[in-house]
C-alpha cells in the first residue's frame, strides 16, 4: 500500500506557478514557511506584510491574508498589524535589500522594541529583482550592475552582517542564519523558521531568520554553481549558525 | 490633561481636543513621531492609550508612523498618526499606498512654517500638500480643515467616519494656531454608525482563501480599470460629502473665501464690510477636498469678485479661480506665515482691491 510522504502543503495555493527564476531558493523558502505554517496550526490566524523586491510574490503563492508594504517598511506595517491584533500570528518575508537597506530603520527598531513578529529575510548579496546591483550584503569583491570592477571597500564600504546585528537587540528572542545549498541544510533552516514562528507564539519577542540564498540569474550561474557559491564565498562571511535564542540558557 | 472626557465643555487646546475626540471614536492605535506644533497629540495618546490597553507606538520616523497606521487600519480597526508639515512630507508614499490600497487611515496634519524645515509660527503652507498630494499617481485624499478647537472635535469624529465609509485615507487639516490655541469645547459620543469591515479587512483566512491588499498591478490595461473605479469612487465622495459654510453670499458684490483659523478674521472682516455698506460675502470651504467647485460656480455667476484669503503665498486661490473659470476676477489677500492678518487688515487690504 502506497504511502503519501510529500504533499502540497495547505497554507500553499495549489492553482498557482512559481514566477521565480529556474534554481532561486526562494520558491525553497517560501515552501518551508508554509509547512512551518501547517505544522504550527496556525494558517487561518496568520497576517503577512509584504514587501517589495523578488520576495513580495509570496503572496501569489502562501494562501494567508497579506498586506503589501511600500519597499522598507514591512516592519512597520507587520508591528502596526500586530498591535491592532495582537492576537494574530505576524509575519514579514523580505530581501535583504528591503530588510537592512531601505528598511534597516524599521527592522532594527522592531527588533529593540520586541515586537512579537516573525522576520524571514532572503539574503542573496544583490538587488535581485531590479537586474543585480550592489547591495547591502554584497560580498567585499563581488561584481554587480553597479560594482561593475568588484565591491572595493575603500569606495563602497562593507557588508552588513544581518543576523549577528539582530541578535544584538535586547528584544530579539532569536536570531539565526540558514543555507539551503544542501538537504541537511534545508532542515535546519527549516527548524530555525518554526523557532522564529514559536517565540511570537509564545509571546517572548521579535523572532529573525536570515536565509542564504541564490540568485542564478544575476549571478550568470546555474542552479548548481549558485549553491557552490553560497557554500564557497557566502557561507564563510555570513557563518549560518543561531545568534540568539532565548529559549536556550547560557 | 489626560481625562478623557465626555458630555463635558471644558477650555482645552486643539491638540487635545483632537487626541481626546479620537479615542471618543474608537480609535485603536496611534502611532506617531514628535514634531512641533502637535505633540500634545502624541503625548495624550501614550498614556490614554496604555490606560485603554489599546495600542500606540513611539515611531522611529514618520515613515514607520504612517506605515504602522496603514497596518493597523488593514486589519478593521480604526488607527491615526498625527504630524506637522516637513514630516507629513515623509509620509507622502504611505499616502499614496493607502490611496490605491484603499485603507481608512487617519491623517491629522497641524500645518506650521515652510518649505524645508521653515519654522513652527502657524502656517496654511500645506494647502497643496493635502489636497493635491505629494505621493506619486493619480489619488486623492479626503481633507477636512477646522477652524475652531470645537470643529477639530466634530471633524476628527467625521474623518473616522468618512475614512471607513469610502475606505480612504482622510486628513484633519489643522494649523499651529488652532492646535496650540485653547478653546471650550463640548465632548459628545462618536455620532456616526459604525461601518461593517469583515468584506476586506486582514483578519485571519478563517474558513476562507488569503486575501491581499495590494497596490501592484502589473498589467496597464487592468490598471486602468482599476483607476477608472477609484475615480468613480471620488466623483461618488464629490457628490455626497462636499461640505461649507456661506453667509450673506446671494447679494454678495465680493465674496471673501477662506479656510481654517484664517477664515474666523476674515468672517468677522466681512461683517465689517457690510457695516461700511460694501456688501460683502463669506464662503468657507470645509471640505478642501472635495473643494465645493460647483457652488462656487454657481454664485460666480452674480458676484463681481472673489478674494481669497490665506496665510500662504496663494494655494487656495487657484481651486477658486479653477472653480469660477474665468466668470469673474479671483484676487488674493495672503501672508506668508505666522498668525492669520487682523480683520481690520483684511478689510483695509479688500478696500484696496476695490
Amino acid at each position: 500500500m502506497a504511502t503519501q510522504v510529500f504533499k502540497l502543503p495547505e497554507s500553499l495555493k495549489g492553482d498557482v506557478k512559481y514566477s521565480f527564476c529556474p534554481g532561486c531558493d526562494h520558491g525553497v523558502a517560501v515552501r518551508l514557511v508554509a509547512e512551518v505554517l501547517d505544522e504550527l496550526g496556525v494558517r487561518e490566524n496568520t497576517i503577512l506584510a509584504a514587501s517589495i523586491g523578488c520576495s513580495v510574490t509570496i503572496y501569489d503563492f502562501i494562501n494567508v491574508d497579506s498586506l503589501e508594504a511600500p519597499h522598507g517598511r514591512a516592519m512597520a506595517e507587520a508591528t502596526g498589524i500586530k498591535r491592532a491584533r495582537p492576537d494574530k500570528i505576524v509575519f514579514t518575508y523580505q530581501g535583504d535589500g528591503d530588510f537592512a537597506s531601505i528598511g534597516l530603520a524599521e527592522s532594527m527598531h522592531a527588533a529593540l522594541r520586541g515586537e512579537n513578529i516573525t522576520a524571514i529575510c532572503i539574503n542573496n548579496t544583490t538587488y535581485g529583482m531590479t537586474g543585480g546591483q550592489l547591495g547591502p550584503t554584497t560580498l567585499v569583491g563581488q561584481v554587480t550592475t553597479t560594482s561593475p570592477t568588484g565591491r572595493n571597500v575603500d569606495y563602497y564600504g562593507y557588508p552588513i552582517k544581518i543576523a549577528e546585528h539582530i541578535a544584538l537587540c535586547d528584544g530579539t528572542a532569536f536570531s539565526a542564519r540558514v543555507s539551503l545549498d544542501t538537504v541537511a541544510n534545508i532542515k535546519k533552516a527549516k527548524q530555525a523558521i518554526k523557532k522564529a514562528f514559536e517565540v511570537q507564539i509564545h509571546g517572548l519577542g521579535f523572532g529573525f531568520v536570515e536565509i542564504l540564498s541564490t540568485c542564478p540569474t544575476n549571478w550568470k550561474m546555474s542552479p548548481e554553481k549558485a549553491h557552490e557559491r553560497v557554500r564557497n564565498e557566502m557561507m564563510p562571511v555570513f557563518k549560518p549558525g543561531i545568534y540568539k535564542d532565548v529559549t536556550v540558557q547560557n | 490633561m489626560t481625562e478623557c472626557l465626555t458630555n463635558k465643555k471644558v477650555l482645552t487646546k486643539g491638540n487635545y481636543a483632537i487626541a481626546n475626540a479620537a479615542v471618543l471614536a474608537g480609535c485603536q492605535c496611534y502611532f506617531g513621531y514628535p514634531i512641533t506644533p502637535q505633540s500634545e497629540i502624541g503625548e495624550f495618546m501614550s498614556g490614554k492609550m496604555q490606560e485603554l490597553k489599546r495600542g500606540y507606538v513611539s515611531a522611529e520616523s514618520e515613515l514607520a508612523a504612517i506605515n504602522m497606521t496603514i497596518g493597523a487600519v488593514s486589519t478593521g480597526v480604526k488607527a491615526m498618526t498625527s504630524s506637522s508639515s516637513c514630516a507629513v512630507a515623509l509620509m507622502q508614499e504611505g499616502l499614496s499606498y493607502a490611496a490605491t490600497d484603499e485603507l481608512p487611515v487617519v491623517l491629522v496634519s497641524v500645518m506650521r512654517g515652510g518649505p524645508g524645515l521653515g519654522n513652527i509660527y502657524p502656517s496654511q503652507g500645506d494647502y497643496f500638500q493635502a489636497t493635491k498630494g505629494g505621493g506619486n499617481g493619480d489619488y486623492k485624499l479626503i481633507v477636512l480643515a477646522p477652524s475652531t478647537v470645537q470643529e477639530c472635535v466634530d471633524l476628527t469624529y467625521k474623518a473616522f467616519y468618512l475614512a471607513q465609509k469610502y475606505r480612504n485615507p482622510t486628513v484633519l487639516l489643522a494649523d499651529g494656531l488652532l492646535g496650540q490655541m485653547m478653546e471650550p469645547v463640548e465632548f459628545y459620543e462618536y455620532p456616526y454608525p459604525e461601518i461593517d469591515t469583515s468584506s476586506w479587512a486582514l483578519t485571519g483566512a478563517k474558513g476562507r482563501d488569503g486575501r491581499i491588499i495590494r497596490s501592484y498591478g502589473p498589467l496597464a490595461d487592468d490598471r486602468c480599470v482599476f483607476l477608472e473605479k477609484l475615480y468613480a469612487k471620488y466623483n461618488t465622495i464629490e457628490e455626497n460629502e462636499t461640505q461649507w459654510e456661506e453667509i450673506n453670499t446671494e447679494d454678495a458684490d465680493i465674496i471673501l473665501v477662506s479656510f481654517g483659523s484664517t477664515s474666523r478674521n476674515v468672517k468677522t472682516a466681512m461683517k465689517m464690510l457690510r457695516e461700511k455698506g460694501i456688501k460683502a460675502g463669506f464662503f468657507r470651504p470645509i471640505t478642501l477636498y472635495p473643494f465645493p467647485s460647483k457652488r462656487l460656480h454657481e454664485l460666480s455667476q452674480n458676484t463681481k469678485k472673489f478674494i481669497t484669503v490665506e496665510v500662504n503665498m496663494g494655494q487656495m486661490v487657484n481651486d477658486v479661480r479653477l472653480a469660477v473659470n474665468g466668470k469673474c476676477p479671483v484676487e488674493l489677500i495672503n501672508k506668508g506665515v505666522g498668525v492669520p492678518p487682523s480683520a481690520k487688515e483684511i478689510v483695509t487690504r479688500v478696500e484696496d482691491l476695490l
